[in-house]
């Protein structure tokens, strides 16, 4: 019955967060023409997007093989098993000890699909595209594992039940502890996941690997109908997502509590809440990022990773474990 | 008693092939299918009735009591099969039947072939006998049966230089090694007085002598020579290549030897003859245990964390070093045999915090996670090498940078490819996670340098397999233009093995808990159950 839950459960929360994370796209459109004195799309324009893409004819290319054609459908249901596994205002659906690897993995591995359905297309821009996100990707999760890793493993010292799960947010989360140490090294620990999240969506300063103006959109160079509008939905699903990561670590605070509601009504609202700080951490992250920063070079960008983002971290979570071991009282 | 069938068929095969032959072209092949796929009908029922009784079998050859008449120690050959034996029994003998299958459409344009069949049956022999026996004697004589066997078969193709040279490179270097452990057994039997295992290891605690930790050190020194550890790997990377793939997924004399050899190599034979035998001679004769109950009464005895100190050594750098060189390959045989030598890395690193962590809970998820490993390494790399076998096959070169998209000529193989690469880097719906994950878990509860070091090695071998799955998508090279899906007898091998590295990826924790855990405590013998299988004898007979 448990696995029926489930799955009901799923494929709702897949219904909703399309569409809220499509509904984003649209306000981001509309937030960034805005800040440059444009009207912009409509709000919906997203949608209108899909449907086209859609059903438009889909061209595959001499030299693609079958991964090609592959390639969209693995990441659209690398993304819907992802959402399993993301907290969303309440515990994620399959909430176990250690689940955090598995959502690493997950992002990861959409990523890699990604770069798989590029080299599949036998495409030179879609190549060199592709290389750039392997760099991005291999420099990139570095920080951000230390970060969460050093937070979960800080909560678990809390007495949780599930160590090392996502769902641990929601009995305790990293405010609480309230120590100046562990205050400040939070602090920078949300910096580095904002500057995570802005390169794990691939805007502003990371906006490398789909270059329109360099390499024509790389990876995604020779897709086009519905092999398209099925990636540009797992990226918006796995913005999503990725978001609701950090949401879920450093504003986990659901208002269902505060009104006195229990059962589905609570976790209706909890979900959107939830959505609301996620639009509002995504607005941060990725609209006024987007507006205010260009491109940078690749080696410039993995040298910003590892050189200011990694020690970024590393200080974070040093200031953390000197909280822990009571070294400075 | 189904146990000696388990020799007695390969070496009835073996012996009967060069008549066989004569009788019909194709006879010898479809009787060489018969054999093993009966051998491995064998082993299944061994290892089934092992597994469910939980006790260890013994067998005496020539009597029903290994015990003499009027004296009260043993002295005929025994066999003893725990659940460790049984289970690599039965991963030989699977892996060993899906090469010979899969060396019925790979070896078509070779020429000798009954010789070839004879060989691979002695191989799979030699093998078996290893992993059975309970006489330190009776092992040497089938660790040389296996060597040799495999040296004539990493030459096999002695029309190509690089046949010939991996396989004088590997007989010189195995011939030593081998020697090293005579001149163990030797001196273990000069002061000793008894060849069976059990009876040895009493003895040894009864009176550790300088002797026993020399032989032990020439024992230990060969094996790891047999399993191709660093610095002792390098017969390993050529002889591979040049082997046909088939056996490189038995032994990993990779480069040299045809692909169905290669995979035989890699998949078993440094298994058996080399970590089997290492963690055979630890736990079974020089029992950590043991030596430390006699410890704490102030009893001579053998300080094994110096052993369990070697051998993580040696496999930390085992992971590093063939893990690193992997990914600098340019030749796709050679890649996969240096990725070979990693995973031993990953195999060692289990034995030894098995042994330095004797007894708690740490040492058992090791030791669990090595054997493990041991079969999923060997499913993982004999498809890999089979893959390989098909690309050279084909396309008619193993050189990564002249191939490129294979992916459109051959969407099977390439998928086959997808999931061992995926597996070997430890994808969690594959089985290589479960086993990985066990000895870094258990790593980390022992030590986390060593499971940091262990993590290391994993991205190295993710870099080198990532390098490779471009070569099997990317653009259409002209290498590439006329090759094809391979005939039937070759992809069927390599479907099986796929299917069981996705069935096991699935259960991952109910086979570790029901098969692993318990082989790596009748392993480990915390009570000397290995000896005590022996010593009911005495006195009752």
């Amino acid at each position: 019955m448990n696995i029926v839950y489930s799955t009901i459960g799923l494929i709702a929360i897949y219904l909703y967060v399309s569409a809220a994370s499509l509904l984003w796209e649209g306000m981001d459109r509309k937030l960034v023409a805005r800040m440059q004195r444009r009207m912009g799309p409509p709000i919906l324009q997203p949608f209108y997007d899909f449907l086209k893409l859609v059903s438009k004819e889909s061209i595959i290319p001499r030299d693609a093989n079958k991964l090609f054609e592959i390639a969209p459908v693995l990441a659209l249901a690398s993304s819907i098993a992802l959402l399993a596994y993301t907290p969303l205002g309440f515990e994620p659906l399959l909430a176990t000890k250690g689940d955090v690897i598995v959502f690493i993995y997950l992002l990861g591995l959409i990523a890699f699909i990604r770069v798989i359905g590029a080299v599949s297309s036998g495409s030179p821009y879609a190549q060199i595209g592709a290389q750039r996100e392997i760099i991005m990707l291999a420099s990139r999760e570095v920080p951000m594992m230390l970060g969460l890793f050093a937070i979960l493993w800080r909560l678990s010292k809390l007495g949780v039940e599930k160590p090392f799960s996502l769902g641990t947010f929601y009995q305790y989360n990293i405010w609480e502890i309230g120590t100046p140490l562990a205050v400040v090294g939070t602090f920078v620990l949300l910096l580095v996941f904002l500057l995570w999240l802005a390169s794990e969506i691939e805007v502003g300063y990371f906006n490398i690997p789909e270059a329109e103006t360099e390499v024509a959109e790389g990876p995604m160079a020779e897709y086009s109908g519905r092999h398209l509008a099925l990636f540009k939905l797992s990226n918006a699903l796995k913005e999503f997502a990725s978001a609701s990561l950090v949401v879920a670590i450093f504003f986990p605070w659901g208002i269902s509590g505060y009104i006195g509601l229990t059962g589905i009504a609570a976790m209706v609202l909890d979900l959107v809440f939830h959505t609301l700080k996620v639009f509002a951490v995504l607005f941060v992250s990725m609209s006024v990022f987007r507006a205010i920063t260009g491109r940078l070079r690749i080696t410039q960008a993995v040298g910003m990773f590892w050189s200011r983002i990694l020690p970024m971290s590393l200080i974070g979570v040093l200031l953390l474990v000197i909280d822990v071991l009571g070294v400075i009282a | 008693m189904t146990l000696p069938f388990l020799v007695i068929l390969p070496l009835f095969g073996a012996f009967s092939m060069p008549i066989v032959s004569l009788l019909g072209k194709k006879l010898k092949e479809y009787w060489a299918v018969i054999i093993s796929g009966a051998t491995f009908a064998v082993a299944a029922k061994v290892f089934y009735t092992v597994w469910r009784n939980n006790e260890i079998l013994l067998y005496t050859l020539g009597s029903d009591n290994p015990i003499g008449r009027g004296v009260n120690f043993p002295i005929r050959i025994v066999w003893e099969v725990d659940l460790f034996g049984a289970l690599l029994a039965l991963t030989i003998t699977f892996v060993g039947f899906l090469a010979i299958v899969y060396s019925l459409g790979y070896m078509k344009h070779d020429t000798g072939l009954e010789k070839y069949y004879t060989l691979v049956l002695v191989l799979e022999l030699g093998m078996l006998g290893i992993v059975i026996t309970g006489d330190i004697f009776n092992f040497y004589v089938f660790l040389e049966i296996m060597s040799i066997a495999s040296y004539a078969l990493v030459a096999f193709r002695n029309d190509t230089w690089e046949g010939i040279e991996a396989g004088i490179k590997y007989m010189f270097v195995g011939s030593l090694a081998s020697s090293f452990i005579l001149l163990g057994i030797a001196l273990l039997y000069g002061q000793y007085g008894t060849l069976t295992m059990s009876y040895l290891a009493i003895k040894i605690a009864e009176n550790p002598t300088l002797v026993a930790k020399v032989a032990l050190a020439f024992l230990i020194g060969g094996l790891l020579f047999k399993s191709g550890a660093v610095p002792v790997h390098m017969w390993l990377a050529d002889a591979h290549p040049a082997a046909p793939s088939s056996i490189s997924a038995m032994l990993d004399a990779h480069p040299a030897a045809p692909s169905s050899i290669s995979a035989m190599l890699s998949g078993l034979v440094i298994k058996a003859g080399g970590v089997y035998a290492i963690a055979r001679i630890i736990f079974s004769i020089f029992n950590p245990g043991l030596h430390t109950y006699l410890r704490t009464f102030n009893a001579p005895a053998i300080n094994m964390d110096v052993i369990g100190w070697v051998i993580v050594f040696f496999a930390c750098l085992t992971l590093l070093v063939g893990n690193a060189m992997a990914v600098v390959q340019t030749d796709m045989k050679r890649l996969f045999a240096f990725s070979s030598v990693g995973q031993i890395g990953y195999i060692l690193l289990g034995i030894g915090i098995g042994v330095l962590a004797y007894g708690t809970r740490a040492g058992e998820l090791a030791l669990a996670g090595a054997i493990y490993h041991i079969v999923n390494h060997a499913l993982i790399k004999a498809l890999l090498f089979l893959v390989a076998g098909v690309v050279i096959h084909e396309a008619g070169t193993k050189n990564l940078n002249e191939l490129s998209g294979l992916a459109k000529r051959m969407p099977l193989t390439t998928f086959f490819f997808i999931i061992g690469a995926a597996a070997i880097i430890g994808l969690p719906p594959l089985n290589g996670f479960a086993s990985k994950w066990i000895i870094y878990e258990s790593s980390a509860m022992y030590n986390p340098i060593l499971a940091a070091i262990a993590v290391v090695g994993t991205v190295f071998s993710l870099a080198a397999y990532t390098k490779v799955l471009f070569t099997f998508l990317g653009k259409e090279s002209e290498r590439v233009r006329g090759s094809k899906e391979p005939e039937k007898s070759m992809l069927l091998p390599m479907l099986i093995l796929v299917v069981a590295i996705i069935v096991m990826g699935l259960f991952p924790w109910q086979i570790s808990d029901k098969i692993m855990i318990p082989a790596a405590k009748m392993l480990e013998q915390l009570n000397g159950e290995y000896i005590l299988a022996l010593l009911k004898f005495i006195g009752g007979a």
